[in-house]
Protein backbone atom coordinates (compact mmCIF):
# COMPACT_ATOMS: atom_id res chain seq x y z
CA UNK A 1 0.00 0.00 0.00
CA UNK A 2 1.61 3.49 -1.03
CA UNK A 3 0.67 7.14 0.01
CA UNK A 4 1.69 9.92 -0.82
CA UNK A 5 1.55 13.85 1.18
CA UNK A 6 2.91 16.93 -0.22
CA UNK A 7 3.44 18.79 2.83
CA UNK A 8 1.91 22.48 2.44
CA UNK A 9 5.16 24.58 2.65
CA UNK A 10 7.47 21.05 3.02
CA UNK A 11 8.47 17.96 0.63
CA UNK A 12 6.95 15.06 -0.57
CA UNK A 13 6.04 12.26 1.92
CA UNK A 14 5.69 8.89 0.59
CA UNK A 15 4.74 5.77 2.77
CA UNK A 16 4.74 2.12 1.64
CA UNK A 17 3.93 -0.43 3.99
CA UNK A 18 1.63 -3.75 4.68
CA UNK A 19 -1.50 -4.36 6.94
CA UNK A 20 -0.55 -8.01 8.94
CA UNK A 21 -2.39 -8.92 10.99
CA UNK A 22 -4.38 -5.29 11.61
CA UNK A 23 -1.46 -3.94 12.48
CA UNK A 24 1.36 -1.51 9.90
CA UNK A 25 4.05 -3.70 8.67
CA UNK A 26 7.05 -3.13 6.72
CA UNK A 27 6.94 0.71 6.81
CA UNK A 28 8.91 2.20 4.82
CA UNK A 29 9.30 6.12 4.71
CA UNK A 30 10.59 8.25 1.84
CA UNK A 31 10.57 11.25 -0.54
CA UNK A 32 12.47 14.15 -1.13
CA UNK A 33 13.01 16.00 2.75
CA UNK A 34 15.87 17.01 4.68
CA UNK A 35 16.62 14.58 7.58
CA UNK A 36 19.96 14.23 10.13
CA UNK A 37 21.04 12.06 11.22
CA UNK A 38 20.44 9.99 8.61
CA UNK A 39 19.68 6.58 10.52
CA UNK A 40 16.63 8.96 11.59
CA UNK A 41 14.76 7.03 8.73
CA UNK A 42 14.97 3.72 10.26
CA UNK A 43 14.12 5.21 13.48
CA UNK A 44 11.17 6.35 11.82
CA UNK A 45 9.79 3.53 10.03
CA UNK A 46 10.35 1.19 13.36
CA UNK A 47 7.75 3.69 15.16
CA UNK A 48 5.25 3.06 12.78
CA UNK A 49 5.81 -0.42 12.15
CA UNK A 50 3.16 -2.49 14.62
CA UNK A 51 0.28 0.15 15.18
CA UNK A 52 -2.89 -0.57 14.62
CA UNK A 53 -4.41 -0.36 11.11
CA UNK A 54 -6.95 2.17 12.18
CA UNK A 55 -4.91 4.50 14.41
CA UNK A 56 -5.95 8.12 14.41
CA UNK A 57 -3.25 10.76 12.71
CA UNK A 58 -2.41 12.06 16.18
CA UNK A 59 -1.19 8.96 17.64
CA UNK A 60 0.53 8.27 14.78
CA UNK A 61 2.56 11.32 15.03
CA UNK A 62 2.89 11.32 18.13
CA UNK A 63 4.94 7.82 18.30
CA UNK A 64 7.16 9.40 15.71
CA UNK A 65 7.50 12.10 17.80
CA UNK A 66 8.77 10.43 20.67
CA UNK A 67 11.21 8.19 18.92
CA UNK A 68 13.72 11.58 17.63
CA UNK A 69 16.25 12.39 19.92
CA UNK A 70 15.83 16.16 20.09
CA UNK A 71 19.10 16.58 17.90
CA UNK A 72 17.25 14.93 14.95
CA UNK A 73 17.23 17.99 12.59
CA UNK A 74 13.39 17.77 10.11
CA UNK A 75 12.93 20.52 6.65
CA UNK A 76 10.20 19.73 4.67
CA UNK A 77 8.92 16.99 6.85
CA UNK A 78 7.12 16.61 10.30
CA UNK A 79 5.47 14.24 12.12
CA UNK A 80 2.11 15.31 10.74
CA UNK A 81 2.97 15.07 7.79
CA UNK A 82 4.48 11.45 8.17
CA UNK A 83 0.72 10.37 9.66
CA UNK A 84 -1.49 11.79 6.85
CA UNK A 85 0.61 9.82 4.18
CA UNK A 86 0.65 6.78 6.28
CA UNK A 87 -3.47 7.31 6.50
CA UNK A 88 -3.45 8.24 3.07
CA UNK A 89 -0.90 4.55 2.18
CA UNK A 90 -4.19 2.86 4.28
CA UNK A 91 -7.41 4.77 2.97
CA UNK A 92 -5.87 4.30 -0.69
CA UNK A 93 -8.49 1.35 -1.32
CA UNK A 94 -11.60 3.44 -0.02
CA UNK A 95 -10.73 6.31 -1.80
CA UNK A 96 -10.70 4.11 -5.07
CA UNK B 1 31.32 29.27 17.83
CA UNK B 2 31.63 32.24 16.57
CA UNK B 3 29.68 33.61 13.40
CA UNK B 4 31.94 33.37 10.75
CA UNK B 5 31.56 35.43 7.18
CA UNK B 6 32.51 34.16 3.40
CA UNK B 7 35.42 36.67 3.90
CA UNK B 8 37.01 35.10 7.20
CA UNK B 9 37.83 31.81 4.95
CA UNK B 10 40.11 31.29 2.35
CA UNK B 11 38.21 29.61 -0.54
CA UNK B 12 39.15 27.40 -2.95
CA UNK B 13 38.20 26.31 -6.25
CA UNK B 14 38.31 22.96 -7.64
CA UNK B 15 37.20 22.91 -11.05
CA UNK B 16 38.64 19.41 -12.66
CA UNK B 17 38.51 17.48 -15.74
CA UNK B 18 35.07 15.63 -16.31
CA UNK B 19 34.80 12.81 -13.73
CA UNK B 20 32.18 9.94 -12.72
CA UNK B 21 28.86 10.33 -11.28
CA UNK B 22 29.97 7.85 -8.65
CA UNK B 23 33.30 9.32 -7.88
CA UNK B 24 31.17 13.22 -7.97
CA UNK B 25 29.33 11.86 -4.62
CA UNK B 26 32.09 10.07 -2.90
CA UNK B 27 33.86 13.32 -3.80
CA UNK B 28 30.73 15.68 -1.83
CA UNK B 29 31.94 12.38 1.32
CA UNK B 30 35.12 13.06 1.48
CA UNK B 31 35.65 16.56 1.15
CA UNK B 32 32.98 17.68 3.24
CA UNK B 33 34.76 15.72 5.71
CA UNK B 34 38.24 16.90 5.10
CA UNK B 35 36.70 20.86 5.46
CA UNK B 36 35.60 19.95 8.72
CA UNK B 37 38.61 17.94 10.24
CA UNK B 38 40.44 21.35 8.92
CA UNK B 39 42.75 19.63 6.62
CA UNK B 40 41.08 21.73 4.09
CA UNK B 41 40.17 25.72 3.49
CA UNK B 42 36.57 26.31 2.71
CA UNK B 43 35.85 25.12 -1.38
CA UNK B 44 33.87 25.57 -4.04
CA UNK B 45 33.62 22.73 -6.54
CA UNK B 46 32.55 22.98 -10.30
CA UNK B 47 31.71 19.79 -11.10
CA UNK B 48 31.97 18.15 -14.91
CA UNK B 49 30.01 15.18 -15.47
CA UNK B 50 31.51 12.02 -17.44
CA UNK B 51 28.67 10.87 -18.28
CA UNK B 52 25.19 10.65 -17.60
CA UNK B 53 22.88 10.43 -14.47
CA UNK B 54 19.93 10.29 -12.51
CA UNK B 55 21.02 11.63 -8.88
CA UNK B 56 18.29 10.87 -6.70
CA UNK B 57 18.10 12.08 -2.93
CA UNK B 58 19.40 10.29 0.07
CA UNK B 59 15.62 9.58 1.24
CA UNK B 60 14.08 8.65 -2.11
CA UNK B 61 12.94 5.44 -2.85
CA UNK B 62 14.60 4.10 -6.45
CA UNK B 63 11.69 2.10 -7.07
CA UNK B 64 8.82 5.08 -6.65
CA UNK B 65 11.69 7.75 -8.75
CA UNK B 66 13.29 5.94 -11.50
CA UNK B 67 12.30 3.93 -13.99
CA UNK B 68 15.16 1.85 -14.33
CA UNK B 69 14.46 -0.01 -17.52
CA UNK B 70 14.34 3.47 -19.13
CA UNK B 71 17.71 4.30 -17.47
CA UNK B 72 18.84 0.84 -18.81
CA UNK B 73 17.35 1.64 -22.42
CA UNK B 74 19.04 5.21 -22.35
CA UNK B 75 22.23 4.06 -20.84
CA UNK B 76 21.75 6.12 -17.72
CA UNK B 77 23.62 5.57 -13.95
CA UNK B 78 21.65 5.76 -11.07
CA UNK B 79 23.23 7.51 -8.00
CA UNK B 80 22.45 8.22 -4.44
CA UNK B 81 23.76 11.03 -2.76
CA UNK B 82 24.48 12.27 0.63
CA UNK B 83 22.21 15.07 0.94
CA UNK B 84 17.98 14.79 0.85
CA UNK B 85 15.82 16.25 -1.55
CA UNK B 86 14.24 15.46 -5.38
CA UNK B 87 15.74 13.55 -8.16
CA UNK B 88 18.41 15.37 -11.12
CA UNK B 89 18.40 14.27 -14.13
CA UNK B 90 22.06 14.86 -15.61
CA UNK B 91 23.43 14.95 -18.94
CA UNK B 92 27.29 15.87 -19.16
CA UNK B 93 26.68 19.46 -20.60
CA UNK B 94 23.19 20.09 -19.98
CA UNK B 95 23.35 21.12 -15.79
CA UNK B 96 25.99 23.34 -13.75
CA UNK B 97 26.28 21.61 -10.67
CA UNK B 98 28.71 22.82 -8.04
CA UNK B 99 29.35 22.22 -4.27
CA UNK B 100 29.83 24.36 -1.72
CA UNK B 101 32.20 22.95 1.79
CA UNK B 102 32.04 25.37 4.56
CA UNK B 103 32.73 25.06 7.95
CA UNK B 104 29.23 25.66 10.16
CA UNK B 105 30.28 28.90 11.67
CA UNK B 106 29.32 30.58 8.06
CA UNK B 107 25.22 29.52 9.00
CA UNK B 108 25.85 29.78 12.68
CA UNK B 109 22.51 31.04 13.88
CA UNK B 110 20.46 30.82 10.57
CA UNK B 111 17.09 28.55 10.17
CA UNK B 112 17.62 26.26 7.24
CA UNK B 113 15.64 28.46 5.12
CA UNK B 114 18.11 31.04 5.72
CA UNK B 115 21.24 28.82 5.30
CA UNK B 116 20.31 28.00 1.85
CA UNK B 117 19.31 31.48 0.57
CA UNK B 118 23.00 32.75 2.31
CA UNK B 119 24.33 30.11 0.38
CA UNK B 120 23.60 31.11 -3.13
CA UNK B 121 22.91 34.39 -2.73
CA UNK B 122 26.53 35.02 -4.82
CA UNK B 123 24.61 32.73 -7.58
CA UNK B 124 21.73 34.86 -7.61
CA UNK B 125 23.78 37.99 -8.06
CA UNK B 126 25.48 36.60 -11.12
CA UNK B 127 22.62 35.41 -12.54
CA UNK B 128 21.20 38.74 -12.59
CA UNK B 129 24.91 40.25 -14.50
CA UNK B 130 23.53 37.67 -16.89
CA UNK B 131 19.74 39.36 -17.19
CA UNK B 132 18.32 36.91 -15.21
CA UNK B 133 15.94 38.00 -12.52
CA UNK B 134 16.42 35.01 -9.94
CA UNK B 135 15.30 34.55 -7.06
CA UNK B 136 15.43 31.72 -3.95
CA UNK B 137 12.22 29.79 -3.64
CA UNK B 138 12.04 28.03 -0.23
CA UNK B 139 12.72 25.68 0.36
CA UNK B 140 15.49 24.89 -1.75
CA UNK B 141 14.81 26.14 -5.60
CA UNK B 142 16.47 29.01 -7.14
CA UNK B 143 13.79 30.42 -9.66
CA UNK B 144 12.73 32.83 -11.93
CA UNK B 145 9.70 33.94 -14.01
CA UNK B 146 10.20 31.81 -16.92
CA UNK B 147 10.38 28.59 -14.33
CA UNK B 148 12.61 26.90 -11.53
CA UNK B 149 16.41 26.88 -12.56
CA UNK B 150 18.13 24.99 -9.83
CA UNK B 151 18.12 23.16 -6.57
CA UNK B 152 20.32 23.08 -3.91
CA UNK B 153 20.26 20.35 -0.70
CA UNK B 154 22.31 20.52 2.25
CA UNK B 155 24.16 17.95 4.98
CA UNK B 156 25.70 18.37 8.32
CA UNK B 157 29.06 16.52 9.01
CA UNK B 158 31.48 17.38 11.77
CA UNK B 159 31.67 21.00 11.77
CA UNK B 160 31.01 21.21 7.95
CA UNK B 161 28.04 22.08 6.02
CA UNK B 162 27.73 20.76 2.26
CA UNK B 163 25.47 22.71 0.68
CA UNK B 164 24.95 21.69 -3.47
CA UNK B 165 23.43 22.99 -6.45
CA UNK B 166 22.26 21.71 -9.54
CA UNK B 167 21.28 23.96 -12.61
CA UNK B 168 19.65 23.52 -15.57
CA UNK B 169 21.65 24.37 -18.16
CA UNK B 170 19.50 22.55 -21.35
CA UNK B 171 17.37 19.87 -20.68
CA UNK B 172 16.21 17.00 -22.67
CA UNK B 173 11.93 17.18 -21.07
CA UNK B 174 11.33 14.18 -22.68
CA UNK B 175 13.93 11.85 -21.72
CA UNK B 176 14.21 13.20 -18.43
CA UNK B 177 10.47 12.50 -18.21
CA UNK B 178 10.63 8.40 -19.54
CA UNK B 179 13.55 8.03 -16.69
CA UNK B 180 12.00 9.93 -13.72
CA UNK B 181 8.96 9.24 -12.60
CA UNK B 182 7.11 12.31 -11.29
CA UNK B 183 3.74 12.07 -9.23
CA UNK B 184 0.95 14.07 -9.28
CA UNK B 185 1.22 14.77 -5.37
CA UNK B 186 4.57 16.39 -5.69
CA UNK B 187 2.84 19.09 -8.47
CA UNK B 188 -0.03 19.27 -6.31
CA UNK B 189 1.34 23.22 -5.15
CA UNK B 190 2.95 24.06 -7.83
CA UNK B 191 0.13 25.67 -9.69
CA UNK B 192 0.96 23.48 -13.20
CA UNK B 193 0.26 20.29 -14.86
CA UNK B 194 3.31 20.06 -16.56
CA UNK B 195 6.29 18.64 -15.13
CA UNK B 196 8.67 19.79 -18.41
CA UNK B 197 7.25 23.43 -17.81
CA UNK B 198 8.47 23.42 -14.57
CA UNK B 199 11.89 24.06 -15.71
CA UNK B 200 13.69 27.07 -17.65
CA UNK B 201 16.89 26.46 -18.73
CA UNK B 202 19.92 29.15 -19.06
CA UNK B 203 20.58 28.14 -22.13
CA UNK B 204 17.33 29.67 -23.25
CA UNK B 205 17.26 32.06 -21.04
CA UNK B 206 20.88 33.61 -21.31
CA UNK B 207 22.02 32.52 -24.74
CA UNK B 208 25.02 31.91 -23.77
CA UNK B 209 27.43 28.92 -23.80
CA UNK B 210 27.84 26.61 -20.74
CA UNK B 211 31.04 27.43 -20.06
CA UNK B 212 30.24 31.51 -20.24
CA UNK B 213 27.86 31.04 -17.74
CA UNK B 214 30.11 28.86 -15.39
CA UNK B 215 32.56 31.65 -15.63
CA UNK B 216 30.73 34.77 -15.02
CA UNK B 217 29.33 32.38 -11.35
CA UNK B 218 33.13 31.85 -11.14
CA UNK B 219 34.04 35.44 -11.12
CA UNK B 220 31.31 36.71 -8.99
CA UNK B 221 32.34 34.36 -6.31
CA UNK B 222 35.92 35.48 -6.67
CA UNK B 223 34.34 39.36 -6.24
CA UNK B 224 32.39 38.90 -3.69
CA UNK B 225 33.90 36.40 -1.14
CA UNK B 226 38.12 36.10 -2.45
CA UNK B 227 38.72 32.60 -4.52
CA UNK B 228 42.33 30.89 -5.05
CA UNK B 229 42.45 28.15 -7.49
CA UNK B 230 43.24 25.06 -5.85
CA UNK B 231 43.10 21.30 -6.46
CA UNK B 232 41.84 17.97 -5.04
CA UNK B 233 44.99 16.53 -3.07
CA UNK B 234 46.05 13.02 -4.18
CA UNK B 235 45.10 11.36 -0.96
CA UNK B 236 41.44 13.23 -1.31
CA UNK B 237 40.92 11.43 -4.74
CA UNK B 238 42.31 7.99 -3.56
CA UNK B 239 39.84 7.93 -0.66
CA UNK B 240 37.07 9.18 -2.80
CA UNK B 241 37.70 6.60 -5.63
CA UNK B 242 38.08 3.79 -2.46
CA UNK B 243 34.50 5.29 -1.15
CA UNK B 244 33.21 4.97 -4.84
CA UNK B 245 34.26 1.45 -5.05
CA UNK B 246 33.03 0.13 -1.63
CA UNK B 247 29.84 2.37 -0.68
CA UNK B 248 28.76 4.79 -4.01
CA UNK B 249 28.90 2.30 -6.88
CA UNK B 250 26.81 -0.93 -4.35
CA UNK B 251 23.65 -2.10 -4.62
CA UNK B 252 23.17 -1.70 -1.04
CA UNK B 253 23.66 2.29 -0.93
CA UNK B 254 21.50 2.89 -4.20
CA UNK B 255 19.00 0.70 -3.29
CA UNK B 256 18.80 1.68 0.44
CA UNK B 257 15.33 2.98 0.09
CA UNK B 258 14.38 0.50 -2.14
Amino acid sequence: MHGEYKMPGGKLVVIDLAVRDGRLADVQLSGDFFLEPDSALDTINRALEGHPEHADEAALAASVRHALSADVMMYGLSPEAIAVAVRRALHREAEA
Amino acid sequence: MMRTDWRDHDWQLIHTAPQSPTLHMALDDVLTHEVGAGRRAPTLRIWEWASPAVVIGRFQSLRNEVDSEAARRHGIEVVRRVSGGGAMFIEPGNTITYSIYAPQSLVKGLSFQEAYAFFDAWVLQALGELGIKAWYQPLNDITSEGGKIAGAAQVHRGGAVLHHVTMAYDIDAAKMLDVLRIGREKLSDKGTVSAAKRVDPLRSQTGLPREAVIERMVATFRRLHGLSDGSLRADELVQAEALGHTKFSSPAWIGDVA
